[in-house]
């Protein structure tokens, strides 16, 4: 694989039974780079061990007076060195490429995971961690696999070159091939400790950036109310906790360097008392014993790599256990998919017109019914639901579109069971728009690149959810977007008012034009003016289809063909928005918020109200007192607005 | 393989104009002065123990070169005590030292780095409110996290690491002069070679690097977003383009790292001529030199193997100058929070009284382009005030000025007589709350989220201000009481909690005056319900300018102020604007039914 011909086409089926099966299929699956770097790397290491023999070579000749040995020399030096180079850039390209490869194969396989999981990801705990491999983890385990065959080059050459200096000078050679595996693996007990502590200082700096970007996120509040000594007092403990752990670690780090000095160090002193020795003797030549000091010199540089081996290990087999562990995560809901249709369908319940919606093939239509709750969606109508709890109407909202976490009785579509639809058709068929839908980065033209009918242009949608001067607001921000379309938006959107969001979001909804359309709470972040044409354009682009929303606002529930009360689980009533007002007082409870005297009764006093746990789903039966207000004091225009 | 062109896509490039400024070169150098000032001494122990190191280091090839000197010249004695006297203390001191060099340096770096980022928040938490509200915090927020990550490698290395390589060197070649002074020229040789190839890849590398970084953050922050919007690309059927937009910034990513291995494979034989010539050199022309007697075959020993240490030092610098390069541009991105005037404010300016009071004010964003024209009012104390109005319209705007976070460019804003935006911050705050959709639960205990607001408040103070808000129920239920920690990571609080801390700490802070920019619209208006009643008993006797997108936040007030298209359109109470029979009284019978 070439890095140029990424990404893969197909990632494949990663072993996922453990971190280092994990790894050893990634190595597996890239063998011809390891291959590669492994042959580059011998040449490499190979020609590098060879400079000290050029070197001690040169300095017989010249103790020999030969000007022609050391021309050779000169001529072996230039050619261990085409060697070295040649073997350093290629060695250096395979490697790197296999690092890249691996890295781009893990990060395919997780956003692989990541979008066929969906939401399914987000009620895990797992979501979280799925970034952190993506961000932390995949470079760890890129750079084990690809340190394999630099280390299989490096470990050969150092015994090559243990045998071979036997055979050079076997008197000195046996000091040095002693002394070598001591020096290769002394400093690897210090390793555990060190990586120990780089560790701990790793989540120390986690844990400050966290503090830093926490109170820069939060800063218009500390500015604005103030407590900004507190967070910074804060800051700079967890700073100089990041300080005092990172000395920590690098008391341990100067350890082994010190350790890499002293043990080589001491193999040369060896050389050179036991050389002197042989030089008495008359046993060793000048350049042998030249050719000997300097080979153990340049050894180091392979030999690091034993080290480094190691290090790679303890760092990416934790790694490689996270992401074998995400990438083995499944759906838990995952169906057959065979389309059945509800033979226990809901007695004497209404809509089972089975019909398949027209130009989808295998796509249900008709009506909606929530055997659970009792809850009817008349196809073709818009039907405004209100539900006394918000956590209860999310759940409901979640369950109308099928494949739901939770238990219970599957939703029916036209008498078909959406659970025993494939996950696709299902959601093809009904669209939830959940309470907090998110808007992906990109340009609005990105933004509205949805899967949908067709029927309903990009304009017709952002029309109706009144987005005007939401373009207007993105098109003034960005400069070099002529069409306000292409203006882009930042990350969630962030850089939009909630309202706004909810605008766009609902446009991008009814773009898609599903056979059914839920709407949870789709205008709760927008004004009271802009609600009200929202609810008009919703009515107008959606007539004649299926659309549910959940709401509490009159300015849409006075739009709805009929409006559904739900209340503990159970349909209520069913009715028009102005009926249902004046005839049905837990209805009135949950949509005029006490606004009117005569109808709320005044509850601010009661003491069970206050802890105020918003779950508790005692809402719907909890009347808004009236807010007691200050005197009227008086305000007056003072000046004419021109 | 003849060379790769940059790719066509830079992922580095700035999509939207940078919010905040970037510090200039002069602001950068002055901050790197004052940064070295700082840590003089540490510089110079550093440099010191590492000279101590390296000169250890060449004993081993001195003694070398006098034993190669000795049996060459057929010496009978071979002097084996100087080798226990000289080369084991030698190699002890070398030991020592580079253990001091790598702790020192760790130790400087860290140093410096956390003097940046702890200089970085102070200048953040300093910065006027209303450029926050304008610049938003994202920017600031890339600055702390990435910057400051591309920094610490720069810092915590490149810096002591770069600094070690050059003073190595220079003393290596110093050893090799005095060895053989004759051999000096030789090492230049090589010279030109470094000179043309460093030119050549250090003017491509470190922009090259920092897309390469982008490119590679795209691709994390692809999946991130697909993991968070699961619920989102699964109703919309969204898997197969998060997957391709995942693979097609891989795409983007992979053509950067194969441009900059590019840029190393010409790099690489480079470095590695380099070597060769210096090597190659020292033992030719010093072993011509040896046959012609101008020195000895001892000081060639020498040279040469001290030409081979330099490998090392070498091989640290081009290794570390490219992420200097680098941190440069973070640097300066850091650095640029400081060309932002801190937020002057007369100090001795406090107001007399509690009257709010706007008389003609122009404001606008942009230049030339107004958002609010002409607008005039008076909020007597203790009133209630909702702005009304489609979006756009201007209301945020205008509760913005009343709460002092922006000034007017024409007309006056004042409290108690003094103009909101000649005060300082703090002094505003003491009076003035704005309080929006931002409810952001601070990572930390429950208490240091409350105590924010008042920095000397009693436990028995912060009971009682959730008590007020109707938050000591749950808030007693928490495992640790007020020690609980709470925001990210910590316990999970609902975003109704959330609201009503953010409620306590106003009534810790206890402002006279508060700005409600429609603090529960982002919640379920379920949930919000409670919340109003906290709400309630927190504005008793205050002034309240409240932007309402619910209606029923209008009829409440006292007086409702319609903004339209940047001015006042209509302004009265509930009731006589329903009598009016104005836009207002329209909206009210559509919500009202």
């Amino acid at each position: 694989m070439q890095i140029q011909d990424l990404p893969y086409p197909d990632p494949g089926v990663p072993d996922t039974r453990s971190g280092p099966r994990f790894l050893w299929w990634l190595g597996r699956n890239q063998l011809d780079g390891q291959l590669r770097s492994l042959a580059w790397g011998l040449l490499h290491f190979m020609a590098v061990a060879a400079l000290p023999f050029c070197v001690g070579f040169a300095v017989q000749a010249v103790v020999d007076r030969s000007g022609g040995r050391l021309a050779l020399a000169g001529g072996l030096l230039a050619l261990c060195s085409a060697a070295t180079a040649l073997g350093d850039t290629l060695l250096h390209r395979s490697a790197v490429t296999n690092w890249i490869t691996a890295a781009a194969r893990v990060q395919q396989l997780l956003a692989r995971k990541a979008a066929h999981l969906g939401a399914a990801l987000t009620r895990r705990v797992a979501a979280g961690e799925v970034v952190a491999v993506s961000t932390g983890d995949v470079e760890k385990i890129g750079w084990f696999v690809e340190a394999a065959s630099r280390f299989t080059a490096a470990a050969l050459t150092v015994a090559a070159v243990g045998i071979g200096l036997l055979v050079y000078q076997p008197a000195l050679g046996v000091v040095v091939a002693a002394g070598l595996p001591v020096v290769a693996l002394a400093v690897l007990p210090l390793l555990p400790h060190a990586t120990r502590r780089a560790d701990a200082q790793r989540e120390k700096a986690g844990r400050a950036t966290e503090l830093a970007s926490d109170t820069v996120a939060g800063l218009r509040v500390l500015r604005g109310i103030g407590g900004e000594e507190l967070f910074l007092d804060r800051y700079r403990r967890a700073s100089q906790e990041v300080r005092r752990a990172a000395v920590r670690s690098a008391r341990m780090w100067s350890l082994i360097a010190a350790t890499q000095v002293l043990l080589p160090g001491l193999l040369l002193v060896a050389v050179v008392w036991y050389g002197i020795h042989l030089a008495r003797q008359g046993r060793i030549s000048v350049g042998e014993l030249v050719t000997v000091y300097s080979s153990v010199m340049v050894l180091n540089y392979p030999l690091w790599h034993f080290q480094e081996i190691a290090m790679a290990y303890s760092f990416s087999r934790p790694s490689a256990q996270r992401a074998a562990r995400v990438l083995s995560l499944e759906r838990a809901t995952e169906r057959s998919g065979a389309r059945v249709r509800a033979s226990d369908g809901p007695g004497g319940g209404p809509g089972d017109a089975g019909s398949t919606g027209p130009g989808t093939p295998g796509t249900p239509s008709g009506d909606l019914y929530d055997p659970a709750t009792g809850l009817l969606v008349p196809s073709g109508l818009l039907t405004a639901v209100v539900c006394g709890d918000p956590d209860a109407s999310g759940l409901l909202a979640q369950r109308l579109g099928g494949h739901a976490p939770q238990d219970g009785p599957s939703v029916l579509l036209g008498g078909v069971r959406l659970d025993e639809l494939p996950l696709d058709v299902a959601r093809t068929a009904v669209l939830v728009q959940d309470k907090d839908p998110v808007l992906l980065s990109g340009s609005v033209r990105e933004l509205l690149d949805v899967p949908a009918s067709g029927a309903v242009r990009p304009i017709e949608a952002l029309t109706a959810a009144r987005c005007d001067d939401v373009l207007d607001a993105l098109a003034q921000g960005s400069s070099d977007a002529a069409d306000p379309l292409d203006a882009r938006l930042t990350e969630r959107g962030r850089s939009l008012s909630g309202g706004q969001r909810q605008r766009l979001a609902l446009a991008r909804s009814l773009l898609t034009d599903p056979e059914v359309l839920v709407l949870d709470e789709p205008t709760s972040a927008v004004d009271a003016h802009t609600e009200a044409r929202i609810a008009e354009g919703l009515r107008h682009l959606r007539n004649g289809r299926t659309t549910v929303v959940f709401a509490s606002s009159p300015l849409l529930l006075d739009h709805a063909d009929r409006v559904v009360l739900v209340h503990e689980g159970e349909v209520v009533v069913v009715g028009a928005h102005r009926d249902l007002v004046d005839t049905e007082p837990r209805y009135r409870a949950v949509v005029t918020r006490g606004t009117d005297a005569a109808t709320a009764p005044d509850t601010a006093g009661d003491a069970s109200d206050r802890d105020g746990d918003p779950r508790d789903g005692r809402g719907a039966a909890t009347l808004k007192p009236r807010a007691e207000l200050p005197e009227l004091v008086g305000l007056e225009e003072i000046e004419e607005t021109a | 393989m003849i060379g790769v062109t940059p790719p066509a896509y830079d992922p580095a490039a700035a999509t939207a104009a940078s919010t905040l400024p970037v510090g200039a070169p002069a602001t950068v150098r002055a901050y790197v002065a004052e940064l070295y000032r700082r840590h003089r001494g540490a510089f110079a122990a550093l440099i010191a123990v590492n000279t101590v190191a390296v000169v250890a280091s060449m004993v081993g090839p001195w003694l070398l070169g006098d034993l190669v000197e000795r049996v060459a010249a057929g010496a009978g004695d071979l002097r084996p005590e100087r080798v226990a006297a000289l080369f084991v203390p030698a190699l002890l001191v070398q030991a020592v030292f580079v253990r001091q060099v790598r702790l020192r340096g760790a130790m400087l770096g860290e140093r410096m780095l956390a003097d940046l980022r702890e200089d970085f928040l102070v200048r953040s938490v300093g910065l006027p409110p209303g450029v926050l509200e304008r610049a938003g915090t994202g920017d600031l927020l890339s600055r702390i996290t990435t910057d400051i990550d591309r920094l610490a490698n720069a810092m915590r290395e490149a810096v002591p690491q770069l600094a070690i390589g050059v003073m190595w060197t220079l003393l290596l070649l110093g050893g090799l002069v005095v060895t053989a002074p004759p051999l000096a020229p030789a090492v230049l040789l090589a010279l030109p070679v470094l000179i043309v190839g460093c030119r050549w890849y250090f003017r491509r590398a470190p922009s090259a690097y920092r897309s390469e970084a982008a490119g590679y953050a795209a691709v994390a922050a692809a999946l991130a977003e697909t993991v968070d919007a699961g619920h989102t690309v699964e109703a919309h059927r969204l898997s197969d383009r998060r997957v391709e937009l995942s693979e097609h910034r891989i795409r983007q990513w992979t053509a950067w790292e194969r441009y900059t291995l590019w840029l190393r494979s010409v790099l690489f034989p480079v470095v590695n001529a380099v070597h060769a010539v210096v090597l190659g050199s020292v033992l030719m022309v010093g072993g011509v030199f040896v046959l012609h007697g101008w020195i000895g075959v001892g000081q060639l020993t020498t040279a040469a193997l001290i030409a081979q240490m330099l490998v090392d030092p070498v091989n640290l610098i081009l290794r570390w100058y490219d992420e200097l390069q680098v941190a440069q541009v973070s640097l300066a991105r850091l650095v640029g929070v400081r060309d932002i005037e801190p937020d002057a404010g007369d100090a001795s300016l406090a107001p007399a009284g509690r009257e709010v009071l706007a008389k003609g004010v122009h404001f606008g964003y942009r230049e030339g382009v107004d958002v609010l024209r002409e607008v005039s009012l008076r909020v007597a104390p203790g009133t209630r005030l909702a702005l009304v109005g489609p979006s756009g319209a201007g209301k945020s705007t205008l509760g913005r000025l009343l709460a002092g976070v922006y000034g007017p460019r024409a007309g006056r804003v004042a409290l108690g007589g003094a103009e909101l935006s000649r005060m300082t911050a703090e002094q505003v705050r003491s009076h003035v709350a704005l309080v929006n959709q931002e409810h952001h639960v601070f990572v930390g205990s429950l208490r240091d989220n409350l105590l924010l607001a008042a920095v000397h408040a009693t436990d028995t103070d912060l009971w009682a201000a959730l008590g007020a808000v109707g938050a000591d129920g749950w808030a007693r239920a928490l495992d640790d009481g007020l020690e609980t920690e709470v925001g990210s990571g910590g316990v999970a609080l609902t975003p109704a909690q959330a609201q009503q801390i953010a409620l306590a700490r106003l009534v810790l802070a206890d402002p006279h005056t508060l700005v409600l920019d429609e603090a529960t619209s982002l919640l379920d208006p379920r949930a919000a319900r409670r919340l109003e009643r906290s709400l309630a008993r927190v504005l008793e006797g205050r002034t309240v300018v409240a932007i309402a997108h619910r209606l029923h936040t209008a009829h409440d007030a006292d007086v409702i102020a319609v903004v339209e298209n940047g001015r006042i359109s209509e302004l009265g109470s509930h009731d006589d604007l329903v009598a009016a029979g104005g836009p207002y009284a329209a909206l009210w019978r559509s919500w009202h039914g």
